[in-house]
C-alpha cells in the first residue's frame, strides 16, 4: 500500500497554481461574492484553453488527458483559491453523459465548446413539489413534428441566466409514474419561452427558478430514446453521487488552524495554547484527513474501473457541516464578520463556510439518499422507499 | 498512491480470517470470558503459525513483514473478538528486535513465552495490566530504561466487563533491564504507537462485524409486517457506520504506511487512527444492539460481546478524548506548560 502522493501531481500542483495566480484574481473574486453565479467566463475560456474543462477527455477531444487525481488536485487548487468552479463541475456531468449516450452529430455540436470553456449546461432536474425524488417529474414533452413542445417549472437551476443549455428532465408520457416515461433534452437557454427567476440562498450562492412554457426545442436535442431518460440521467446521478466536491472540510480545517496561530485572546495569550482549541483542532484534523482518504479512494477506484461508492459524498459534507459549526463556536464573534467588514478573521472564511456548508447534505443526493443506497448496495437491507 | 493489497497481504488477511472464524466461534468467546479471558489453544495455534513473529526481521526469526500485516490480523481477531492477547504482544516482539534482545524474542516466537507491554504510566506494580493475567513478562519504560518486569509469583486477576485477562502485580517481581537512554524511550514511545494501530485495526475488525451482524438481523427481523431494515431510523445510521468503518481502515492503513516510511506524520497518524476507530466502532456496536431490541441486552446475543469489547480495547489504553491531546502536540506543537513529554506523548523521533 502506498498513500504518496504520485509524483506526477507535484507538476499539476504547480501548473495549477501558477493559473489560479494568473486568473484567479481579486476582482474574479468579489465578483463571485457579490454575484454567487459560480461561474466565471474568463476563468472558464483559461481552464478551456488548457483542457481542464473535461480535464479527464483526451487531448483530441479537448481535454487534457488527466487522470482522476490530477484532475482533482487541480480543481482542488482552483477551488482552494475561491475560484468558482460550479460552472465546469455540473457542466461536465451532462457533457459525459452525453458523450457517452449522444448521437453523433449532438456530439460533434456540443462538446467541443464544452471542452473550450465556451460552453455551459445547467442541470434541470428539481421540481418544485420534487426534491430528492427526482422522478417526480411533471414537466411535460409533447411531440409535434420534427419539434417538442415543453411545458413545467424547474426549480434550483444554479446559473440558468447564465447557462448555454439545460440538461432538461422531462416526461413524455402522460401515464407514466416515477423512473418510467422520461425523455432528456439539451434545451438552449434562449429559447422563447423560458423565463427565469433568480433565487437568493443564504450561502452567497444565486440560484434559480425556471419556467418553460410552449418551449419548441428541435428533435435533434434529444439525448437517448424518447421515454428511455432514465438511461441518460442515471449515469449522470451516479457520477455526482462519487465524487465529493463540495465538502471543504480540509480548507476549514487549514483557516481555523491559520486562525489559531495568528490569533490570541484578550489578554494575549496564543489561542493555539487553548486546551479546547487544541483539543478541537485535533478531532477536525482528524475528519479532514478522513474526508480526504475516502476521496483519494474514489480517485484509485475509479482508475481500476470500479464503482467507489457514495462514501466520500456523504462523510465529506456531513463532517463540513458539523465542523463549520464547531470552529464558528470556537472563533467566536469575529468568525461571524463578513467579507466585506475590515475586522473580518480569515477574510469571513468562517461566517461564509457556516453559511454555505449546509446546501452541501443536500444537492447532489441529499445524505439520506446516499445513506439508503448504501443501506440497500452494501448492506443488503431492504429498500425504504415506495416503488414506483 | 495504490490502495490495494499485495497478493501476500491479501494471503495474510484470508489465513488469518479463516482461522479465526474457526478457532473463535463466538461459542469459544464466551467459554474463554468465563475462564479469564484467555484461549490458550487458539493462543497456541496463532503462535504455531507465526502470527507474532510476522512483524519481526527474517534474520531474527520473525517474518519480515510489516505493520501492515500485523494490523491485518489484528483485524480479523477484532473481526471475531478473538480471545488473545494480540496487540500489546506484536508490539512487544517488534520492541524485543528493535532492542535485540534475542533469546527472549526467540522464546516469544516459539511460544514458550508469553511477553506484552505495560502501557500505562508509572511503575507496573500500579498499573491495571491488560494480559497481566497470562503474560509471563511485560516491558515497561522507567525513566529512560526499557525494562522486562518478570511476572510475579502472585497475580491478582481482576474481573471486567470487556472479558479480558487483566490483573495487577503488586508485589515486586523480578526487573531485567533491556535497554537504556534516549533511544530506548524513543522506541518505547514507538510501541505504544503500535499498539494504538493494532488496537486500531482491531476495532475496524469488530466494527465490521457488528455492522454486518445488525444488517443481517435488519433483514431478517420484522415489526409492523416489514423488516426492520426497511426503516430509515434504522438502516442510517448502519450506513454511516459503515462509511466511518471504511475511513477508519483507510486511516489505520494510512498510519502502517507512513510508520513503515518512517514519515514524520507517522505518529500523528497513528494517534488519529486510534481515536477515529475507537469511535467509530462504539457507535457501530451501540446502534447494532439497539436495533436488536430487548434480545441486544441478552447474554445470548453475540452483538453485546462486540458492544463491551469495543468500549474495554479503547478503554484499557486511553481515553480518546485526552489522545486528542496527543494528535495536538503532535500536529500544532506542545501545549504550553508541558514541563516534559511524557513517554505517551512522545512523538517517534521528537
Amino acid at each position: 500500500m502506498d498513500f504518496s502522493e504520485p509524483a506526477h501531481l507535484k507538476d499539476i500542483r504547480a501548473e495549477a497554481e501558477a493559473f489560479v495566480v494568473q486568473h484567479v484574481t481579486a476582482d474574479l473574486l468579489e465578483e463571485e461574492l457579490r454575484t454567487g453565479d459560480g461561474i466565471s467566463r474568463p476563468l472558464l475560456r483559461a481552464m478551456g484553453a488548457r483542457g481542464w474543462v473535461a480535464a479527464m477527455w483526451p487531448k483530441e477531444e479537448g481535454g487534457a488527458g488527466l487522470d482522476p487525481f490530477e484532475t482533482a488536485t487541480m480543481l482542488g487548487v482552483i477551488r482552494a483559491a475561491g475560484g468558482p468552479t460550479i460552472g465546469p463541475g455540473t457542466t461536465m456531468l451532462s457533457a459525459n453523459a452525453l458523450r457517452a449516450m449522444g448521437s453523433q452529430q449532438l456530439r460533434e455540436r456540443i462538446l467541443p465548446g464544452v471542452a473550450a470553456g465556451e460552453t455551459l449546461i445547467c442541470l434541470g432536474y428539481t421540481e418544485p413539489e420534487g426534491g430528492s425524488d427526482v422522478f417526480a417529474c411533471k414537466t411535460r414533452s409533447v411531440r409535434d413534428g420534427d419539434e417538442w413542445i415543453i411545458n413545467g417549472q424547474k426549480m434550483f437551476t444554479t446559473f440558468a441566466h447564465r447557462a448555454d443549455y439545460c440538461f432538461l428532465l422531462t416526461r413524455t408520457d402522460p401515464e407514466s409514474h416515477g423512473p418510467r416515461g422520461l425523455t432528456m433534452f439539451l434545451v438552449p437557454m434562449d429559447s422563447p419561452g423560458i423565463e427565469i427567476q433568480a433565487v437568493r440562498t443564504m450561502g452567497y450562492e444565486r440560484t434559480n427558478i425556471v419556467f418553460y412554457s410552449d418551449v419548441r426545442v428541435s428533435d435533434d436535442l434529444r439525448l437517448g430514446e424518447a421515454g428511455q431518460g432514465l438511461h441518460v440521467i442515471r449515469a449522470a446521478l451516479e457520477a455526482e453521487q462519487n465524487v465529493a466536491p463540495s465538502s471543504r472540510t480540509s480548507q476549514l480545517y487549514e483557516a481555523a488552524l491559520a486562525w489559531a496561530r495568528s490569533a490570541a485572546d484578550g489578554n494575549g495569550a496564543p489561542m493555539l495554547d487553548d486546551p479546547s482549541v487544541r483539543r478541537r483542532l485535533a478531532r477536525l484534523a482528524i475528519d479532514a484527513e478522513v474526508t480526504e482518504l475516502l476521496g483519494y479512494r474514489v480517485g484509485f477506484l475509479e482508475q481500476l474501473g470500479a464503482k467507489p461508492g457514495p462514501h466520500a459524498a456523504l462523510f465529506g459534507p456531513e463532517s463540513y457541516v458539523r465542523w463549520s459549526k464547531e470552529v464558528l463556536d470556537m472563533v467566536g464573534p469575529a468568525g461571524m464578520v463578513d467579507w466585506t467588514d475590515p475586522e473580518t478573521a480569515q477574510g469571513g472564511t468562517f461566517e461564509y463556510h457556516f453559511r454555505c456548508s449546509v446546501a452541501s447534505t443536500i444537492y447532489g443526493g441529499s445524505s439520506e439518499v446516499l445513506r439508503s443506497l448504501i443501506a440497500e448496495q452494501l448492506l443488503g437491507l431492504p429498500r425504504s422507499r415506495p416503488k414506483s | 498512491m495504490n490502495l490495494a493489497l499485495t497478493e501476500e497481504q491479501h494471503f495474510v488477511r484470508e489465513s488469518f480470517a479463516s482461522l479465526f472464524a474457526n478457532e473463535a466461534p463466538s461459542a469459544r468467546v464466551r467459554e474463554a470470558e468465563a475462564e479469564g479471558g484467555h484461549d490458550p489453544g487458539l493462543w497456541n495455534l496463532l503462535t504455531e503459525t507465526g502470527a507474532l513473529g510476522v512483524g519481526v526481521p527474517e534474520d531474527l526469526g520473525g517474518g519480515g513483514g510489516g505493520l501492515l500485516e500485523l494490523s491485518l490480523i489484528a483485524e480479523e481477531a477484532g473481526r471475531r473478538v478473538a480471545p488473545v492477547p494480540f496487540p500489546e504482544t506484536a508490539a512487544a516482539a517488534r520492541l524485543l528486535a528493535e532492542c535485540g534482545v534475542g533469546d527472549l524474542l526467540h522464546d516469544v516466537l516459539s511460544g514458550s513465552r508469553i511477553v506484552s507491554l505495560a502501557t500505562g504510566s508509572g511503575p507496573v506494580e500500579r498499573q491495571l495490566l491488560t494480559d497481566g493475567a497470562v503474560a509471563d513478562i511485560v516491558l515497561s519504560l522507567q525513566g529512560d530504561q526499557v525494562v522486562a518486569v518478570h511476572r510475579p509469583a502472585v497475580v491478582r486477576r481482576v474481573s471486567n466487563m470487556g472479558g479480558l485477562p487483566m490483573a495487577r502485580w503488586e508485589t515486586p517481581a523480578e526487573i531485567e533491564i533491556l535497554a537504556k537512554g534516549d533511544r530506548s524511550r524513543r522506541r518505547f514511545a514507538a510501541a505504544l504507537d503500535e499498539v494504538r494501530i493494532l488496537r486500531a485495526a482491531a476495532l475496524n475488525g469488530l466494527a465490521s462485524e457488528a455492522i454486518e451482524i445488525g444488517a443481517a438481523y435488519a433483514r431478517q427481523r420484522e415489526a409492523f409486517g416489514i423488516p426492520i431494515g426497511t426503516y430509515q431510523a434504522v438502516a442510517h445510521p448502519l450506513a454511516d457506520a459503515l462509511v466511518a468503518k471504511d475511513g477508519a481502515q483507510l486511516l489505520t492503513w494510512k498510519a502502517c504506511w507512513a510508520t513503515t516510511e518512517r514519515l514524520p506524520r507517522a505518529s500523528s497518524l497513528a494517534a488519529m487512527a486510534f481515536v477515529f476507530s475507537a469511535e467509530s466502532a462504539y457507535t457501530a456496536t451501540q446502534h447494532s444492539l439497539h436495533i436488536h431490541g430487548g434480545y441486544g441486552f441478552t447474554v445470548e446475543c453475540d452483538i453485546q460481546l462486540y458492544y463491551r469489547r469495543a468500549k474495554a480495547w479503547v478503554t484499557t489504553f486511553a481515553d480518546p478524548d485526552r489522545e486528542l491531546d496527543v494528535v495536538a502536540e503532535r500536529t500544532l506543537g506542545p501545549a504550553p506548560g508541558s514541563r516534559r513529554t511524557p513517554a505517551r506523548t512522545l512523538a517517534e523521533g521528537a
